[in-house]
């Protein structure tokens, strides 16, 4: 490791690599499906129960939000999300209205998980999460096609193997 | 071993101290004390001697049991404990995977010249039956176990008697700084509330209200609520200054070993005794904090960042408890071997980190205002509502700047050193080869007024490292000069 300087004034750039595009209807069906149930609940809760009713404008407003949201934070998320692996470290940029960046180096990788989830087994798409040693450090890259996905956990995997140390 | 009383099984199966046979049946009838309760009531009500006898029985054979079915050794690089009659229970576990040996001696063990010794691993796991616990060792052989275990030094069994010079002894007079922690009042609360509790139970003390209002008690309001005030103030300040000296009595930081690669000791307690090590291999930085009691006493208290510790250990990370602020610092310099990170001037963080701490503060404050305006005005309610909740401003502007006045970092000496908050305000330094990772977050917001959330990641303490709100071009300055091989890949080239 090179002895730190002192700090000049500097920025990152965006990884290169971005998730598939078939994330946005990833994204999409899960916030409309999760929209869905919320109105539901809503609309039957009123006149079931008696004692939450809910006026109907509200329904029509938390729809309206819902609808919204379905259109516009997919897209969102898409530009957002990047990722990158290089031979020394893996880098991500997730989120919407909060933007989050990660980096971790190789050699402190721990674990490298691989996840698929009802909805995006529909579209082909898998999960992959990078966790370090840190409970505040895992990197997930979510929204990749599947094959890309298994490729880069095995060479994650492989590279982590590489690397001597115990990651604390 | 030269001398070893504790009777050894075959395989090198170790027993713990025979002298546990009196704690285990004494803690095994605690353990069953509601039950025992309940067996004497029902058994005086129906006249038979003989389940008392069975009730008490029970309980002692068990503890008995307990004894002969534990043993433990150290064989081939492992560790193993073995217990359980029915259900039989082997824990092992590999000795260079040992983080943590914590001696632990309650009064009854120290009255025994027994103690317990906890050997953690690091795991997440928080069941009770995965902790490698051997309950019952002779004080000496439990040091010489925790020399074996951590090699602490080629020598550090025998140089017990020649203790090494202390960093830090406790001053029985900082107990004065207790009262003003939370965690001491939290603990007053949690006593005055058993009390009253027990008291509710016994019948209550009747305090007649009435006869206080109309005077005739030759008591008037006036004279009650500061009384009462000024006595709840006592209890508490005195049971807060207990629970301080229950816990930090003859608190003792030592280090042991070179340099480098030896192990700070740390001890404390006046009815249980506790000792912990904590490897210099293992110590990532130091967190001094002082929550806005202290600070004004000028006082701090300081904390490891450690990794390994098992979860819900954090406790034993305590550096230095509530102490005048020059102590922690020069205590934190040594566990750091270098004093700059707590004393080195820091970084602010400019006019918009500023600004939002204001907006931050007055937002809710503004419309907690708002709300008591317009509760008032519609709901008909007392003018004096939005008048006390307009008091929110003034108080939220001075929380605003004074916690834009604690804003800043520094990469110092290998550190890199945070400080934030203000009714807990923190200074963490943590060593820059403890770094994980960094994650850079920015809201919406955040990303309009240019600043960004600097998070280096880290395996120990809080498992991270925050400063929050730095300039964009900062942050990424900062996270490069810390580990440049790091961030070199992913910079903005050709400005």
């Amino acid at each position: 490791m090179t002895v730190p300087s002192q700090p000049i004034p500097a920025a990152l750039r965006e990884p290169s690599q971005r998730v598939s595009p078939r994330a946005q209807l990833m994204w999409g069906l899960t916030a409309a499906l999760e929209a869905v149930v919320l109105l539901v609940v809503l609309t039957v809760a009123g006149p079931v129960t008696e004692w939450a009713p809910v006026p109907w404008w509200a329904v029509v407003l938390v729809a309206l939000v819902a609808a919204a949201y379905v259109c516009v934070v997919p897209k969102w998320r898409y530009r957002v999300h990047r990722w990158e692996v290089t031979g020394t470290a893996v880098y991500t940029q997730t989120g919407w209205w909060a933007r989050e960046r990660r980096i971790a180096p190789m050699s402190r990788i721990q674990t490298v998980d691989h996840a698929e989830g009802a909805v995006a087994r529909l579209f082909g798409l898998a999960t992959v999460t990078v966790t370090t040693a840190s409970a505040a450090g895992a990197l997930e890259i979510a929204g990749l096609e599947r094959d890309r996905a298994l490729a880069l956990v095995d060479e994650l995997t492989l590279m982590a193997e590489t690397l001597p140390g115990d990651a604390t | 071993m030269t001398e070893d009383p504790a009777p050894e099984v075959a395989g090198g199966w170790q027993r713990l101290d025979p002298r546990m046979l009196l704690v285990y049946p004494v803690k095994e009838l605690v353990r069953f004390l509601p039950v025992l309760l309940g067996v004497f009531v029902a058994g005086t009500a129906s006249g038979g001697g003989w389940w008392q006898v069975a009730g008490v029985g029970v309980p002692v054979a068990l503890g008995l049991l307990r004894y002969v079915t534990t043993s433990y050794r150290i064989a081939q690089g492992r560790i193993e404990l073995r217990r359980g009659l029915l259900n039989r229970h082997v824990l092992s576990t590999p000795v260079d995977r040992v983080r943590t040996v914590d001696i632990t001696a309650p009064p009854v063990h120290r009255l025994l010249g027994l103690t317990s010794v906890r050997i953690g691993t690091g795991t997440a796991s928080s069941d009770e039956d995965d902790r490698l616990d051997l309950d019952g060792l002779p004080a000496e052989r439990a040091r010489s176990l925790r020399a074996e275990l951590l090699l602490t030094g080629p020598d550090a069994g025998t140089t017990a008697d020649l203790e090494p010079p202390a960093v830090l002894d406790l001053d029985p007079a900082w107990v004065r700084y207790a009262p003003l922690t939370s965690s001491g009042l939290v603990l007053a609360a949690g006593v005055l509330g058993l009390a009253s509790q027990a008291l509710e139970s016994l019948g209550g003390i009747d305090i007649d209200t009435r006869q206080i209002s109309d005077g005739s008690s030759g008591w008037s309001w006036w004279l009650v609520v500061p009384l009462g005030l000024l006595a709840i103030g006592v209890v508490v300040t005195l049971l807060s200054m207990g629970g301080y000296v229950v816990t930090n009595w003859g608190f003792r930081l030592t280090h042991t070993g070179p340099a480098r690669g030896g192990a700070w000791h740390l001890r404390r307690g006046l009815l249980t005794t506790r000792e912990t090590t904590l490897d210099d291999e293992r110590l990532r930085g130091v967190v001094v904090a002082e929550p806005i009691g202290l600070r004004l006493a000028g006082a701090a208290r300081a904390s490891a960042i450690v990794t390994g510790l098992d979860r819900g250990q954090t406790g034993s990370a305590v550096l230095v408890p509530p102490a005048p602020r020059a102590v922690v610092e020069r205590v934190a310099g040594s566990v750091l071997r270098t004093g700059l990170p707590m004393t080195a001037p820091l970084t602010g963080h400019g006019p918009r980190a500023r600004t939002r701490r204001y907006t931050r503060a007055l937002g809710p404050a503004a419309a907690l205002v708002a709300a008591a305006v317009l509760l008032a005005l519609l709901a008909d309610l007392p003018l004096w509502l939005p008048v006390l909740a307009s008091a929110a401003l003034p108080v939220a502007a001075v929380l605003a700047a004074d916690r834009a006045a604690a804003l800043g970092h520094v990469l110092v000496d290998g550190h890199f050193v945070v400080r934030s908050g203000s009714l807990d305000r923190r200074r963490e330094a943590l060593e820059l080869d403890g770094v994980i990772g960094w994650n850079l977050r920015a809201t919406w917001f955040q990303r309009r007024a240019g600043l960004t959330s600097l998070v280096a990641t880290t395996a120990g303490g809080r498992q991270a490292v925050a400063a929050i709100d730095v300039p964009d071009t900062v942050a990424v300055g900062v996270a490069a000069a810390a580990t440049p091989d790091l961030l070199a890949p992913f910079l903005v080239t050709g400005e």
